[in-house]
């Protein structure tokens, strides 16, 4: 929805698309006691470590969500890696 | 065998006594011996919510501590013969009653009815302990605002530590119309982020403001849409299966014709 926005002049986003990112953000702390801080510290530690591995990683756009199963939480990490030819 | 349910929310204010009054009123209205328990002490709030303000002698407290018997303080519903509220006390503070307190009074109040009802008050303190303390399962409600929704996420992990199973959401007050427009979470947005089952969705309607302020419960008069969806809760307390109405539109042309025409979302049961 941001992106088409963003493509037709930039018109507001939908606030039931911006509560839903900010509570989803809120819970992250909330479940975990993960703070911003340490979000950007891990997710920058994730990029470290695989790089290691596969050279081409984009550290800021690495996003990092926190899910709630039956029993578990689950951290999920979404990594995108820059194409290389 | 009877069945003690604590309908609680976290945060204050989105509708747990107007949720506590309609279900119990309509599981009576299907001949269900049904009693609401108000243990918001110290916030007695139900009994005006029924209309039986007036009725009060005893409360839970007195209860307790013995100087009456728990019969003595029931007070019988205006129009259902089966439904009986138990009030708070208004002049006591929640450290006046504790848990094991609950448990014993919600097993005295097995013995008598079907279905007993606990209105919890807000907050995670002892107060909400003591309301879930004799449950067999809990009902979340919460609106689609990201407080409330914060707040009843918190409320869900403590429900599941202190071992009262998975509890069950309502989402009170949605406004199908702001859905539809993309201003406020819908109802797939909430259940995602809460990772719950849903038991009913109550679509914000005046009727609720207008029968509270006669101390008289929507429910009873089924036309409203809110009455309505408690209705329909109450039967999937029961273990019935009803199908839920349909209250967000598709985003269809022709929905967002009737939208421009400001025709109002109507719910379609069964």
């Amino acid at each position: 929805m941001g992106f088409f926005n963003s493509l037709f002049g930039g018109k507001r986003e939908r606030s039931s698309d911006v509560a839903r990112e900010r509570l989803l953000t809120v819970l992250v702390h909330d479940r975990v006691k993960l703070t911003p801080d340490m979000l950007e510290q891990l997710k920058a530690e994730l990029s470290a470590v695989i790089a290691k591995y596969v050279p081409a990683v984009e550290p800021g756009e690495i996003e990092v969500s926190l899910l709630r199963g039956e029993a578990n939480d689950h951290i999920k990490a979404d990594i995108p890696l820059r194409r290389t030819v | 065998m009877s069945r003690v349910i604590t309908i609680t929310s976290g945060k204050g204010g989105v509708g747990k006594t107007t949720t506590t009054a309609n279900l119990g009123t309509a599981l009576a209205m299907q001949g269900l011996r049904v009693a609401v328990v108000d243990a918001d002490i110290g916030l007695r709030n139900l009994d005006v919510v029924m209309g039986l303000e007036n009725r009060i002698v005893y409360d839970l407290v007195d209860v307790i501590e013995g100087r009456c018997r728990l019969r003595q303080a029931l007070i019988k519903d205006k129009h259902l013969p089966d439904l009986c509220l138990l009030p708070a006390a208004q002049t006591r503070d929640k450290d006046a009653v504790s848990p094991e307190d609950m448990v014993a009074l919600a097993n005295q109040l097995r013995a008598e009815f079907d279905y007993i009802l606990f209105d919890s008050p807000a907050g995670i303190e002892a107060g909400f302990r003591n309301a879930i303390a004799g449950a067999d399962e809990v009902l979340i409600v919460t609106t689609p605002e990201v407080s409330a929704v914060r707040d009843a996420d918190r409320i869900i992990g403590l429900v599941e530590a202190f071992e009262k199973g998975h509890p069950r959401l309502i989402l009170n007050r949605l406004k199908p119309r702001m859905v539809n427009r993309g201003e406020m979470m819908s109802v797939d947005d909430v259940i995602q982020i809460l990772a719950i089952d849903l038991i009913g969705v109550v679509p914000d309607d005046e009727a609720i403001v207008t029968a509270t302020n006669r101390g008289e419960v929507a429910v009873l008069e089924r036309n409203s849409l809110a009455g309505r969806a408690f209705f329909d809760i109450a039967r999937r307390i029961k273990g019935e299966k009803v199908p839920f109405m349909v209250l967000e539109e598709q985003q269809g042309v022709i929905d967002k014709l009737f939208g421009m025409f400001g025709r109002r979302p109507r719910g379609s049961e069964r």
